[in-house]
């Protein structure tokens, strides 16, 4: 079965755009336009793998990562963070909250399926 | 498993982001016309940050690199408000209006439908200038200049930058600052990244840095100081961990990833390690975050993107047919009777009516917009219209969640931004004039909405100087139109909405060119509606409108002639009356009139003007008065069917135009039957004409 990849971002081009790029390599992903609405889909399915923005209303990325953190099936996951942020400052914090990387947007195409294929 | 090589085509995702980017943009000019200077609004301005921030980030993806750029020196200005290094001033709110406008161009241009690329530049020089402004250094209140800290980032690096121009900069930046923390990556593809400390802005930083590579690769972020910031900048900073390839950080290692993975799939039954992000060595669960996630902020700017889906108007016109089709299809199968008199057919048909007219109402309620749409466009208009004419203008608004037909949304918008046009030009006066006249120097215009019965109803009045009615009646009278010059009020207000009746002392070139209040009467009459004026000098003027719910349905009467049945629109039929021999004159050179109360109207008969196919062996006995657009005239018809809601249909796209129709109606029984252009038909020149169609 195809690896699933939920894309969790509220800007809906650069949603569909990651989701465009994951799906065209094979990956079954899902969607989510912020935090709250990505906790709930992570709610009900195991994702293999996650892909947030961090600027987002209701809930940030940041806080979507340690958010899922705490579900014990989300503790092995990797969570990956992709802003156009990219202060250390946040990185960190995005890292203390268990993400698993940062990428920075704009985004190469190419790179994030090498990422991703890393950490699936 | 194909491999894309890249976003493939790129035009699927533009379509989406121009459409998105048009909503951020509304949505931002709306909370910058909202916010004052002085105010201190964290909410708003995070959520202006958002949604710049957005249109930034797919910008930059899909090559629309004018937006990113102009977003992102937007944002720069945004961070700095947000940090409260100055309270919000009026320029900010300018700057952020005119970058939005130079974003809407960019957008407009990328699609192809503006020919050339907007200048940027003012945009620019706004933007730069209030985040040049001196800070007030809210809190701290330190005399010295204050330094600031950046995480500075430049990649992707198309080429490696020559080794004595990297030194050159850095350098140059240690003149500047202090530089710490510098992480090279200098290879195609590679990055500098870098913290700066120095005493100027983000913009500053910026101009110096794009001396040396082109500015959409350079990405500044500043630095919170304070204990806990350095704190974390020690215990995992940049310096210490060397980001992974091309400036993407990965703070675990692919392979300690996938180890830990397949132990942890071993022992799932295990208490779960917090440690998998490994470099944080058992990092307790953070601080217990609120339970369940409440949104980080508030429903500021939530409810925008969740609960709503874009909906093309074709689809749903294609649904209010359909429906419309359903209704009649359900009144006639309700009024053959040829279902039978069982108990089942007959709960069966008084289900069906009653599901049939609950659809349409939610179907018609699809195209309902509340009227906060119309306004939002306006205020723009008013910010720029006042500050123009010197004048201040308090805008005030009540009833925005009053809903009305999309359809009347566009329409309705030029009709009352003529109004308010008028209001602010001629209504409310100079600031010295209303101190004078006791007044606050600040004007108010109030648009005030509200739904009564079937339709809805726009009041826009002002508390200026309200109509001069001997100007009006000494105009009047100019023009021909004899009035009493001492008539009530009542009588004399509406002449200003006469054909070249202006009170304006001065034509500028907004209003007051004598054209104004005629055309608005006219554009609301058409939609259904009328215009009514109320004035008292000294103390404002009041101008209400009323149009229908919607244009999909109207009120109408049904008239017969012959076996035929024709539409009336309700809105314009002012009476109707039984006519015996003897009533209608014939007047030499005239055509046949008829009296009524005094006043010979002309007498049009509908069988001359659509001839029935079964001829009618006697004369009509009824004239329905009908009135468009002040004209009147005397319709004669046999029968009266009734009233009633019809559905209207255009005639145009389903047949072709025909002159003194304006559509058409599926009757309760099957039939077609054709609604009257009113406004046509009051204009057939004359008796003699009418009769000869």
């Amino acid at each position: 079965m195809n690896k699933s990849i939920l894309v969790v971002d509220d800007t809906r081009s650069m949603r569909k755009m990651v989701a465009a790029v994951l799906a065209g390599a094979g990956y079954e992903v899902s969607e989510a336009g912020d935090g709250v609405e990505a906790l709930e889909l992570a709610a009900t399915r195991q994702f293999d793998l996650v892909v947030t923005d961090h600027n987002m209303p209701r809930m940030d990325g940041v806080t979507l990562v340690r958010e899922l953190r705490q579900l014990p099936a989300y503790d092995a996951v990797a969570l990956i963070v992709l802003s156009t942020e990219v202060d250390p400052v946040l990185k960190q914090k995005g890292r203390d909250a268990g993400a698993t990387g940062w990428m920075a947007k704009p985004f190469d195409p190419e790179r994030m399926l090498d990422i991703v294929a890393k950490f699936i | 498993m194909t491999k894309p090589s890249a976003l493939g085509d790129g035009n699927a995702y533009r379509e989406i982001f121009f459409e998105e980017t048009q909503d951020h943009l509304s949505n931002v000019e709306a909370i910058l016309l909202r916010l004052q200077p002085g105010e201190v609004a964290l909410d708003d301005l995070n959520a202006i940050f958002r949604a710049v921030h957005s249109i930034k980030g797919s910008a930059a993806m899909l090559g629309c690199a004018d937006m990113a750029a102009m977003a992102h020196l937007q944002e720069s200005l945004l961070d700095l408000l947000r940090k409260e290094e100055r309270p919000l001033e009026r320029g900010d709110i300018d700057a952020m209006l005119k970058a939005g406008d130079t974003v809407q161009a960019q957008a407009l241009r990328h699609r192809g439908i503006l020919e050339q690329a907007p200048d940027s530049e003012p945009a620019e020089i706004l933007l730069q200038r209030q985040l040049d402004r001196p800070r007030t250094d809210a809190k701290g209140g330190g005399k010295g200049p204050v330094t600031r800290r950046f995480a500075v980032r430049l990649a992707p690096l198309a080429e490696p930058i020559a080794d004595a121009e990297l030194e050159m900069m850095l350098t140059g930046l240690g003149e500047m600052g202090k530089v710490s923390a510098a992480d090279i990556e200098n290879r195609p593809g590679g990055y500098v990244a870098f913290q700066v400390e120095l005493e100027g802005t983000a913009l500053d930083l910026q101009s110096v840095l794009s001396l040396l590579v082109a500015p959409e690769l350079v990405a500044i972020e500043k630095i919170e100081d304070g204990p806990s910031n350095a704190a974390s900048q020690a215990a995992g900073g940049a310096a210490r961990k060397p980001p992974a390839d091309n400036g993407d950080e990965f703070f675990v290692d692919p392979e300690e990833f996938r180890r830990r993975r397949q132990t942890f799939a071993k022992d799932r039954a295990a208490p779960a390690t917090a440690a998998l992000v490994a470099s944080t060595p058992a990092a307790p669960s953070p601080a217990p975050a609120p339970a369940a996630g409440p949104p980080a902020e508030p429903a500021a700017l939530a409810p925008l993107e969740t609960g709503y889906i874009r909906v093309a108007t074709e689809k749903i016109d294609l649904l209010v047919n359909l429906v419309g089709e359903l209704v009649i299809t359900e009144a006639m199968l309700s009024r053959s009777g040829q279902l039978g008199s069982g108990a089942m057919a007959q709960r069966g048909l008084a289900d069906l009516a009653r599901h049939t007219r609950n659809l349409q109402e939610s179907v018609l309620a699809i195209r309902m917009l509340p009227i906060s749409n119309v306004f939002s466009r306006l205020t723009r208009q008013v910010h720029e219209l006042s500050a123009r004419l010197g004048k201040q203008v308090d805008l005030k608004f009540a009833g925005e969640a009053t809903e009305l037909d999309r359809g009347l949304v566009e329409k309705i918008s030029d009709p009352l931004m003529h109004l308010i046009r008028n209001a602010i030009d001629h209504g409310l006066e100079t600031p010295r004039e209303r101190e004078a006249a006791g007044k606050p120097a600040a004007g108010t215009l109030r648009l005030r909405a509200s739904q009564r019965g079937g339709k809805v109803f726009i009041e826009v009045s002002d508390d200026g100087r309200g109509l001069n009615r001997a100007s009006i009646l000494a105009q009047a009278a100019r023009r021909g139109i004899s009035v009493a010059s001492d008539a009530p009020d009542a009588l004399v207000w509406p002449l200003i909405f006469e054909a070249g009746l202006s009170t304006a002392q001065q034509v500028t070139d907004l209003s007051g060119r004598g054209v104004g209040m005629d055309v608005v009467r006219r554009n609301i009459q058409a939609l259904g509606g009328t215009v009514e004026l109320f004035s008292t000098p000294g103390w404002g003027t009041t101008v209400t409108v009323s149009v229908p719910l919607t244009l999909a349905i109207i009120d109408a009467m049904i008239v017969g002639i012959g076996g035929d049945s024709y539409v009336l629109p309700l809105a314009s039929v002012a009476e109707s009356l039984g006519i015996a021999d003897g009533h209608l004159h014939a007047l030499p050179d005239q055509g046949e009139t008829l009296r009524v109360r005094g006043d010979y109207l002309p007498v049009l008969h509908l069988a001359r003007i659509f001839p029935p196919r079964v001829p009618p062996t006697q004369p009509g006995g009824i004239a329905v008065i009908v009135e468009s657009d002040g004209a009147y005239a005397a319709l004669i018809v046999d029968a009266l069917l009734g009233q009633q809601q019809v559905v209207v249909k255009s005639l145009e796209a389903n047949f072709r135009k025909v002159p003194g129709l304006s559509g058409a109606t599926v009757m309760a029984d099957g039939t077609v039957a054709f609604i009257l252009d009113v406004s046509h038909i009051v204009r057939l020149p004359g008796r003699r004409a009418a009769v000869a169609i």
